[in-house]
């Protein structure tokens, strides 16, 4: 009797403990999880990478336009100057767009950048699509070097049809730039 | 629930039933679950004082516009008397209030001190199911809370201690925050998390396989109903905020950027992951409280409670519920409509199961033979300011209300009815209820009553006023403000003065209880108590139930 | 020991003068917090009056911009009142509807559901006393009751999910194209405000302290050095974000409040209607002057917006280039006449601490 106590009680607690450590687990995961889940859904304003064969076969919808700004902003301490080429476009839903984002190395060290980015209102996320961006990369700027950088993207004509997404009028495209590593950076 | 045909006097027929340790082993290296329970209840009294004496001066700081006392506290701490020392301070006060009440107070007394003593006995088990376990959980938690302390005298950036709020928001608990003091904070939360992981285990096991012959799941008390319900809480909550903070720490410590936006982390998933801890954890404080009540209303009414399947399966439904709701405490972070329609309509459905116990426990009464002892008076109050709280919670729960009281004194008054008048009511209903119980000795009824009147009249006055203030504006958090708010918050600290009043006669009362206290027998409380603690003698024998009771 | 009794009696002193002063003061003011949109008394002047002669003492790097004056704010509106109970009055349409979803729907709810549990509750101590009723009967169970007060909750519950969800939706209406835009960044510890499409650059707003604050007619801890200046009858788009920790930029008056996250941009839109001050202050903890960084927001007509604009050196853009189209118009004119200035400025500098304006 008392052995067999013994021996459910154990299992009781060892499933315990393993449904624990399962937490844990999902805990850590959820951090890969949640940037798939952003990347695949656009959740969170981010968005989306396509390949050049997925925009070419894009529609234009050329009665529908929208309108794209441009936001830029840098860590403190960095020590670049980074400003889109114009604060908005406007173009047609579905239309590919160009925009060059200009950056300056105001220091007299070489610095490594990488930029995050969302757009808003959030829930065009998943209908932002950049073919091309200089936010898949590292920048690495010489003392007082200038760079100009290209976004390539369009406005994916499905957001016609989320009931969400259909009435924006303006999305914005936002970057920040930071510090690939503190070392060398001297922050 | 079910009324328990134990032999009455398997109490004494065993001699070595109250063969007792010395006293180095049987406190320190204790494996008895009464007095494991009776160690986490002093405990969670001295750490009880502590949050409430922290409390008490921030209620003092905030009675007048303008910073009065921050500075020179700052220095009493050991840290410099400047004026950004003393706002350092007012943080690090919120922060160590907050981490203390949840971790070292509440959770410490409600399931360490009442789940320890009483559910054991109430399932008809002769202890916990690993004893040992049981002792190191409370030893980490003791650590844990001399680690949190010690954190507020070493750095914690512009000042002694860690001032990241007990919610410790990524930035400015990594990069916002310097020296070791928001680390050994995190660490403490890491025992005190690891601590109670491993009484979640032990509570889990011994309901699931130590249970008397004849007491079914269905047949259990509610209140170990709630404990295992919270258990689960405990298990599936705990562990991710255990993961949550390690990586804060290694983000602190060893260059990883999970939270960092520049390594390509985000801020925003470590406020995902505390809510997903965060939002069961406030259930994990309550649920044990929803146990008492129903003991104490069935007890003092002379009747079964109503609706027993209702009351248990509600609790389940509040723990399942209370696990897809987190993000309602992020209703501002810069969500998308679809998703906060979806937190405000689910956070709302809490309220049904919620307005069931409330309901059920005025149906326990109806046509029962009501006595008001102290420990009823403090469930009545409990069901009440409960429902205050509640229906603020549904206000709060409007994701497009929220974008106006989020962050405000609002919300701070609606936690503190469901915590300070709900969790703190009914630990003190638990606490006069099995008093007689665990030390043999009737506590005073005249000075529980004044306990009673004091503290409800002091705490309303505290906290009701709160909501005035977060509907004018005033934020949370804040050591000072502008002049409109002095109104409320010079009344809101009087009450404070109110509460004193009331924690002098807990005191004393307890003093008396301990030491004068009338001897008492089996059951104090006459028949209306059916559970199995009530057939033990007063306070129990060392080891109980040598021979399993049946129940009918 | 002795710090514990030192910090009692200096509770008790604070304590008991001030409870005297206040009560005092509460007699003046608990009477009045009924949050009725009132309008603004004065029907000012023509705002513009002030360009030309208040330009004299702040003409130092601008010399050729136009000088503006800020308006002061009225007690009362966009700030707390001593005393006050309800929210502070909503300037905003989404805001009167949120603030009408709280008064007239969820108080009086929760109200009727905490004297329904009160009223039983007492019944019950009463009919149901040992005293009265010594043979408690042995009813555990009636299922007709437990599906009623289930169902009933459910049903109030979906009622009160109808405008909750229609409040979200209106909040989240996208921006008419003609929108302005404000770009919103939190910094430990003050704000910084751009202006992208009029070309204004960012300017940072620190709090006041208490002499200058007093010396404008403004609450200190509220009032700001530099303000957000944004057009009344306009829907106004921020974008917001944080350059060091999380911030969150609040507005009571406004029913708007935005987290400011590094790293992320956030957008929240309000439309106010009425010219005015309008008071806010950081509402995420973010270290230790967290109370220490106000919002203050000024509403102005369409035409002291663009001199403000002129002021900071700045361009007014013509609405959107390409939407000037047919979608543009329900949001842009006659709905919102926006009432009046509250007051103007009265030409700074000459008495500053002459105090509020009679309201
Ligand atoms: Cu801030």
């Amino acid at each position: 009797m008392m052995h067999l106590i013994a021996r459910g009680k154990n299992r009781t607690a060892a499933l315990a403990a393993l449904l624990a450590l399962a937490m844990v687990g999902l805990g850590f995961a959820a951090v890969p999880l949640y940037r798939l889940f952003c990347q695949v859904t656009g959740f969170a304003g981010t968005t989306m990478r396509v390949s050049e064969e997925t925009a070419s076969a894009v529609p234009v919808i050329d009665n529908q336009t929208i309108s794209v700004r441009f936001d830029s902003n840098t860590a403190p301490g960095l020590g670049w100057t980074f400003r889109p080429e114009r604060p908005r476009d406007t173009l047609s839903i579905g239309q590919r767009d160009l925009m060059i984002f200009v950056a300056k190395n105001l220091t007299n060290r070489t610095i490594t950048a990488t930029a995050t980015f969302n757009v808003t209102p959030s829930q065009a996320g998943p209908y932002f699509a950049k073919i091309q961006c200089f936010c898949f990369t590292q920048q690495t700027l010489a003392p007082g070097e200038e760079i100009r950088m290209p976004v390539v993207y369009y406005v994916d004509p499905k957001i016609l049809e989320d009931p969400d997404a259909r009435d924006v009028r303006e999305i914005t495209l936002s970057y920040t730039f930071f510090p690939v590593d503190e070392a060398a950076t001297g922050g | 629930m079910t009324t328990i045909a134990a032999d009455a006097d398997h109490a004494h027929h065993d001699d070595h039933a109250d063969h007792k340790p010395g006293f180095f082993v049987r406190w320190f290296m204790s494996t008895n679950h009464k007095d494991i329970g009776t160690l986490y209840l002093i405990f969670a009294i001295c750490a009880g004082i502590v949050g409430s004496a922290l409390s008490g001066l921030m209620r003092l700081e905030l009675a007048q516009e303008g910073i009065q006392y921050l500075p020179q506290w700052a220095a009493m701490m050991g840290g410099e008397a400047t004026d950004t020392a003393g706002k350092h301070f007012w943080n690090v006060m919120i922060t160590a209030h907050g981490l203390i009440m949840v971790f070292f107070m509440v959770m410490p007394a409600i399931i360490g001190g009442f789940g320890n003593w009483f559910v054991p006995i109430m399932i008809g088990a002769p202890d916990m199911a690993f004893p040992r376990m049981n002792n190191i959980s409370f030893w980490l938690t003791f650590v844990a809370f001399f680690m949190l302390f010690g954190s507020m005298f070493v750095t914690g950036g512009s000042g002694l201690g860690a001032g990241t709020g007990w919610t410790v928001y990524a930035p400015l608990s990594t990069s916002g925050s310097t020296g070791p003091a928001v680390d050994m904070a995190i660490f403490s939360l890491h025992l005190a998390g690891a601590a109670s992981i491993l009484g979640a285990i032990n509570f889990i096991t011994t309901i699931f396989n130590m249970r008397a012959p004849g007491m079914t799941l269905h047949k259990m008390p509610l209140f170990v109903w709630s404990v295992l319900v919270t258990a689960f809480l405990l298990l599936l909550s705990l562990p991710v905020l255990a993961a949550a903070i390690t990586m804060l720490l290694t983000d602190r410590n060893f260059g990883t950027a999970f939270y960092d936006a520049a390594g390509g982390g985000d801020p925003v998933l470590y406020q995902h992951l505390f809510w997903f801890f965060g939002h069961p954890e406030v259930y994990i404080m309550i649920l044990p409280g929803f146990g008492i009540v129903s003991q104490i209303v069935s007890t003092f009414s002379k009747k079964p409670v109503f609706g027993y399947l209702g009351m248990a399966y509600a609790m389940v439904a509040i723990g399942v519920v209370g696990f897809i709701v987190w993000a309602h405490h992020m209703f501002t972070v810069g969500m998308r409509v679809d998703l906060k329609m979806y937190f405000t309509a689910a956070t709302m459905v809490i309220a049904v199961p919620t307005g069931i116990k409330i309901f059920s426990w005025l149906a326990t009464m109806w046509g029962g033979s009501l006595s008001f002892k102290t420990p009823m008076l403090w469930a009545l109050g409990f069901i009440f300011m409960f429902t205050v709280g509640g229906v603020t919670g549904v206000v709060l729960a409007n994701g497009g209300v929220d974008q106006n009281l989020h962050d405000t004194y609002y919300v701070v008054a609606h936690f503190h009815y469901v915590l300070s008048l709900g969790a703190v009511f009914a630990l003190f209903a638990g606490f006069y209820y099995w008093i007689p119980k665990m030390s043999g000795r009737m506590y005073s009824e005249w000075m529980g009553q004044l306990h009673f009147w004091t503290f409800f009249i002091g705490v309303n006055i505290v906290f009701f006023p709160q909501h005035f203030l977060g509907q004018q504006g005033m934020p949370r958090r804040y050591p000072d403000y502008a002049h409109a708010y002095e109104y409320w918050h010079h009344i809101s600290s009087l009450g404070y003065l109110v509460v004193l009043v009331g924690l002098f006669f807990f005191f004393a009362n307890v003093f008396y209880t301990l030491f004068a206290g009338k001897k008492v027998g089996a059951n104090p409380w006459g028949e209306g108590a059916t559970t199995l603690e009530w057939t033990l003698s007063s306070p129990p024998p060392y080891h109980q139930f040598n021979e399993l009771p049946r129940i009918a | 020991m002795a710090g514990i009794y030192r910090i009692l009696i200096a509770f008790l002193m604070a304590l008991t003068p001030l409870a005297l002063g206040s009560v005092a003061a509460s007699a003046a003011t608990t009477a009045r917090p009924v949050a009725a949109p009132a309008t603004p008394a004065a029907p000012a002047a023509t705002p513009v009056a002030t360009s030309a002669d208040a330009a004299a003492p702040a003409a130092d790097a601008a010399a050729a911009a136009p000088a503006f004056e800020y308006a002061r704010p009225v007690p009362g509106i966009g700030q707390p009142v001593v005393g006050g109970l309800d929210f502070q009055p909503q300037v905003t349409e989404n805001g009167r509807f949120a603030h009408f979803l709280n008064n007239a729907i969820l108080l009086p709810l929760s109200v009727v559901i905490c004297l329904l549990v009160l009223g039983l509750l007492l019944f019950v101590v009463v009919r149901f006393r040992a005293g009265a009723n010594p043979v408690p009967s042995k009813t555990s169970h009636n299922t007709l009751i437990e599906v009623i007060w289930t169902g009933i909750p459910i049903l109030i519950l979906v009622g009160v999910a109808v405008p909750s969800i229609d409040l979200l939706a209106r909040q989240y209406a996208p921006p008419p194209a003609n929108a302005l835009t404000v770009k919103v960044t939190g910094y430990q510890w003050y704000w910084g405000y751009a202006y992208p499409d009029n070309g204004i650059d960012e300017y940072v707003s620190n709090m006041l302290d208490e002499q200058t604050a007093a010396a404008r007619g403004e609450p200190y801890h509220l009032a700001a050095d530099n303000r957000m200046v944004v057009p009344a009858g306009r829907t106004v788009k921020l974008i917001v974000t944080a350059a060091d920790v999380i911030h969150s930029f609040a507005v009571p008056a406004l029913w708007t409040k935005m987290d400011a996250v590094p790293g992320r941009l956030n957008e929240v839109t309000f439309r106010a209607d009425r010219p005015g001050v309008y008071y806010g202050q950081c509402s995420e903890l973010c270290g230790v002057n967290h109370g220490y960084m106000p919002i203050a927001v000024e509403v102005v007509t369409p035409e002291r917006f663009a001199q403000w604009v002129a002021s900071k050196g700045g361009h007014m853009v013509a609405p959107a280039p390409a939407a000037a189209a047919p979608a543009a118009t329900p949001a842009a004119a006659p709905a919102a006449t926006p009432a009046a200035a509250p007051t103007t400025p009265p030409s700074a500098g000459a008495t500053p601490a002459a105090a509020a304006p009679a309201q």
